[in-house]
């Protein structure tokens, strides 16, 4: 049984087919939105080129039309970016992974959702999609990128990551059920990473259609492809792809992104995770006015991912709102995994989905939760 | 003992240049024009720059020569090896196989798909194996590619930091294949990410018989024209290496064109680290360079269609060069560029009768440019009438603009606030502004900078670098660093460096991102020199 299969009992009519370009756009428009983060999208495309390039075919559908009592899960990659550019997956990891989390649930999985917007695993929830034969759903759990397992809108509506199964290329598996604790699930997903050698394949946020359209970021997938098709055309035409981004946000989203900062990075200072640090990479950037911000000095924190925004010492912006530093004249981000001295970019503030935003979502992923004693102020209203 | 005598050539698409050096000193300066082979257009320079300068060969120390033959090569799919491609790695990676990617053409020319295979084997970052390596693969595979293939790629999983199953397989592949076969090992030709140093591998692999060709009828003249010296190659970042290494490692020389054009800059001025800007006629390339060596790019280099991560030194280039057309409205200057008049120039410039105004003629205006251009055969300028009807106040505002868009270019390269020296070659070098530049401390424009490429190529210097990932919960950092050093060192050795000269440039610490601990990646780049 194929996708197309799964829409005709679902009695959809309508769906949208991803074709090498669209998967190209989307997957630009995502490693935007991945807001430094997400990895080098280089793998995920490949990927998807050769599931592609095997006749398998790739469908996307809308939240609105599916069924509320399907069974869905999200396919992701958990684990260490730079292992991942070294050691590319085995063709069966996500399948081994989906098969392995039916098997544990009874049901099978019927549509992929992927977890974030991110180089790596938004192409991946369509290789996988293609791979199993079953739809993608034009959602996904943050419509940006977050460090860790449990930062998702499924979370802050009641739904959990567990249970997760976790695999390697070897074909080593482990399942993951900790309830509601998803602290804890992300916790032991990331030694599994570890032990596996750095890198898992993880099957996760095992969910049925009526949560999807509950608690997830609805449409995120054509947010992404509408970003990346604007910057890609922008490039085609000469255009200034800032422009064109925050126009395209304007006409998907109805939201007003920010143009905040143009500079060249002037200095970085890592720190070093460990377990106080929570294991991840943490630093700080300095970035240095050019053209109309002369004379001005940006800072941004990083935990894997932007976190926050000083511009001469003023905040102007917290997460879970999005922060993107992009090539002026390409539109490419600059990811922090890649950064070095001397990267030149325009810096663009964007509002994170209102599913983001709630109370439960601040405390979850807001300022203070990354150790900042500042209380969330939305972007809109430190850039108005 | 009188100081050696150094020749180098740079060969260009159009024009072969030679120079035969004594120290800091150009004693002879010869072009000529490319040849197919690129032999035919060096002998004929040799033959010039002996003739002229009467130096008694003997006394040549050095030869060398900076070439893009084999970039060529792949562009045009010609001559290519056919390439046995091994990856070891399964179960891993099976996701995205060999040649995923490339272009069909260029795919063919490798040999086809029969000749790819995935092994089982590789290393995991923490030196544990994927799996064991599995020999009898590879065997039985070799077995099969008898008489098929004229070179082998082998590419590991974490061979950069882990290269013994590289290394066994190597053996496996020569016991079968024998020596004739040419094998590439990828930790051997680029760093870390599988995919980008796999494509580099296969890409070595296919032109090791288009260099060894080349080095060999170079030999051949050298000797025959009583030449007992060395022969060097110029590699990408500006430095050389032995042409028997430069055999097995042709595809370090993709990039040495602009490099050389840099390292002749930093050499004729004696400046090791600033700017420098090589002026066109149609562009501006901008080079930061760090103790006599262009800064590297980071960013992926694309080579006939396929993506690879061969270092290259990070030029900027901008549409700015002496033929650059300004556009304007009255005295008003509307925008310069991106169009040039390029070579038309004495046939459409303003100084020429002709009927746009362009950056030289602006700097003619100015009363900059007082001396004839070596690349045009007619004075700098032949209607003077015209150059006097020009508004003074356009004059001075595309001067303006021009100062603006350097400084701009100049400040994009910089990584610090400081001011630093700047170096000025090129055609158009004499028709920008150079007084007053934002940033830098002094600019300089060296004599003989139009044979700055083939000067590049005499510098005795071999670049060389390693890497390795530690953890430094477990390991020290100095010892891990002196670790990479050593490894480093030795790389330089294999190229042609005498070991005692060999200096640390830079060292290079990357964390890994998405992992607890301290692990982090270190990359060491050192220089040594050729001669004592």
């Amino acid at each position: 049984m194929g996708a197309r299969d799964i829409l005709a009992d679902w009695g959809v009519r309508e769906f949208r087919v991803i074709d090498r370009a669209a998967i190209q756009e989307i997957t630009l428009g995502a490693s935007i939105l991945a807001t430094g983060g997400g990895g080098d999208p280089e793998i995920g495309l490949l990927w998807t080129y050769k599931v592609l390039d095997e006749g398998k075919e790739i469908v996307m559908v809308d939240p609105a039309d599916i069924p509320d009592e399907i069974q869905v899960a999200s396919p992701a990659c958990l684990g260490a970016a730079l292992v991942l550019t070294e050691k590319p997956p085995a063709s069966e990891v996500i399948n081994l992974a989906m098969r392995k989390l039916e098997r544990y649930l009874g049901r099978p999985i019927q549509a992929t959702i992927p977890i974030e917007c991110g180089g790596v695993n938004s192409p991946v929830a369509y290789a996988a999609a293609g791979e199993l034969g079953v739809p993608v759903i034009d959602v996904d759990g943050m419509n940006r990128a977050f460090p860790e397992l449990q930062m998702t809108s499924w979370v802050t509506h009641g739904v959990h990551a567990s249970p997760t199964v976790s695999v390697d290329d070897r074909g080593n598996v482990t399942v993951i059920d900790t309830g509601e604790d998803d602290l804890l699930a992300e916790n032991l997903a990331r030694r599994a990473a570890m032990a596996y050698g750095g890198i898992s394949w993880i099957a996760t946020y095992p969910m049925t259609g009526r949560d999807v359209k509950g608690s997830s970021i609805l449409y995120s997938q054509s947010i992404a492809w509408a970003v990346g098709k604007a910057v890609m055309r922008a490039r085609r035409e000469h255009l200034d792809p800032i422009e064109e981004l925050l126009k395209s946000l304007l006409r998907e989203r109805g939201v007003e992104g920010f143009r905040a900062f143009k500079g060249k990075i002037v200095d970085i200072r890592r720190e070093f995770g460990s377990e106080t640090t929570k294991g991840f990479t943490l630093g700080k950037v300095i970035m240095e006015g050019i053209d109309e911000y002369r004379g001005h000095t940006a800072e941004l924190d990083f935990q894997n991912e932007w976190l926050n925004l000083r511009v001469d010492g003023e905040v102007r912006c917290l997460p879970p709102d999005l922060i993107a530093i992009l090539d002026s004249e390409t539109g490419e981000p600059i990811r922090t995994d890649i950064m070095k001295y001397g990267y030149r970019g325009t810096i663009v503030l964007i509002p994170a989905h209102e599913r983001m935003r709630t109370e439960r979502g601040i405390e979850l992923f807001g300022p203070r939760h990354f150790g900042y004693e500042l209380d969330y102020v939305p972007v809109e209203e430190l850039n108005g | 003992m009188a100081e050696r005598l150094r020749v180098g050539f740079d060969v260009g698409g159009t024009f072969t240049d030679g120079v035969l050096m004594r120290g800091r000193e150009v004693l002879a300066k010869a072009k000529a024009l490319t040849t197919d082979d690129v032999t035919g257009g060096i002998i004929t320079a040799l033959d010039e720059l002996l003739g002229s300068s009467g130096v008694d060969p003997k006394d040549i120390g050095m030869v060398s020569l900076g070439t893009t033959h084999t970039t060529n090569a792949i562009i045009e799919r010609r001559n290519l090896n056919r390439v046995g491609i091994f990856r070891l790695g399964a179960p891993a990676t099976t996701a995205i196989p060999p040649l995923t990617g490339w272009p069909e053409d260029l795919k063919r020319a490798m040999g086809g798909p029969e000749l790819v295979h995935i092994i089982r084997g590789g290393s995991e970052y923490d030196g544990r194996d994927i799996a064991p390596l599995d020999e009898q693969a590879i065997a039985e595979a070799c077995r099969k590619m008898r008489g098929k293939v004229d070179s082998v790629a082998i590419t590991g999983v974490f061979s950069p930091i882990i290269p013994k199953h590289e290394e066994r397989a190597a053996e496996i592949v020569r016991d079968i294949l024998g020596e004739e076969v040419h094998i590439t090992l990828s930790h051997r030709i680029a760093t870390i990410s599988l995919l980008e140093r796999e494509n580099s591998t296969i890409l070595n692999a296919s032109v090791i018989t288009v260099m060894q060709r080349a080095v060999n009828s170079l030999k051949q003249a050298v000797k025959e024209r009583g030449i007992q010296a060395p022969l060097f190659i110029v590699q990408n970042d500006g430095s050389v290496m032995s042409a028997d290494y430069a055999v097995d490692y042709p595809i370090f020389t993709v990039a040495s064109g602009p490099a050389a054009s840099v390292r002749g800059a930093v050499y004729l001025s004696g400046i090791e680290d600033g700017v420098v800007v090589d002026i066109g006629g149609t562009s501006t390339d901008v080079a930061y360079i760090v103790k006599g060596f262009p800064r590297e790019s980071s960013i992926t280099v694309t080579i006939g269609g396929v993506k690879t991560n061969i270092r290259c030194p990070d030029l900027l280039s901008i549409a700015l060069g002496g033929g650059t057309i300004v556009k304007h409205r009255g005295e008003e200057v509307l925008d310069l560029g991106p169009e040039s008049v390029g070579y038309n120039l004495v046939r459409l410039g303003k100084s020429f009768g002709g009927p746009l105004l362009t950056v030289h003629d602006v700097a003619v205006a100015q009363g900059e440019l007082d001396r004839k251009l070596d690349v045009f055969k007619t004075d700098f300028l032949t209607r003077p009438e015209a150059i006097r009807a020009l508004p003074r106040g356009l004059v001075a505002a595309a001067w303006a603009r021009i100062k603006d868009r350097l400084e701009e270019a100049i400040d994009k390269m910089k990584t610090t606030a400081e001011p630093v020296p700047a170096i000025f070659i090129g055609g158009g070098a004499m028709v920008v502004p150079k007084a007053g530049i934002a940033g830098v401390s002094e600019v300089l424009s060296p004599e003989h900078f139009e044979v700055g490429g083939a000067v590049g190529t005499t510098i005795a210097e071999i670049g060389a670098y390693a890497e390795g990932v530690v953890d430094l919960e477990r390991e020290d950092r100095d010892e891990a660093i002196a670790k990479v050093t050593e490894q480093a060192v030795e790389n330089a050795v294999r190229a042609g460096a005498i070991r005692d000269t060999v200096e640390v440039m830079d060292v290079e610490e990357i964390p890994f991102t998405y992992m607890p601990g301290k692990r982090e990646k270190i990359r060491v780049r050192v220089k040594g020199k050729v001669l004592q």
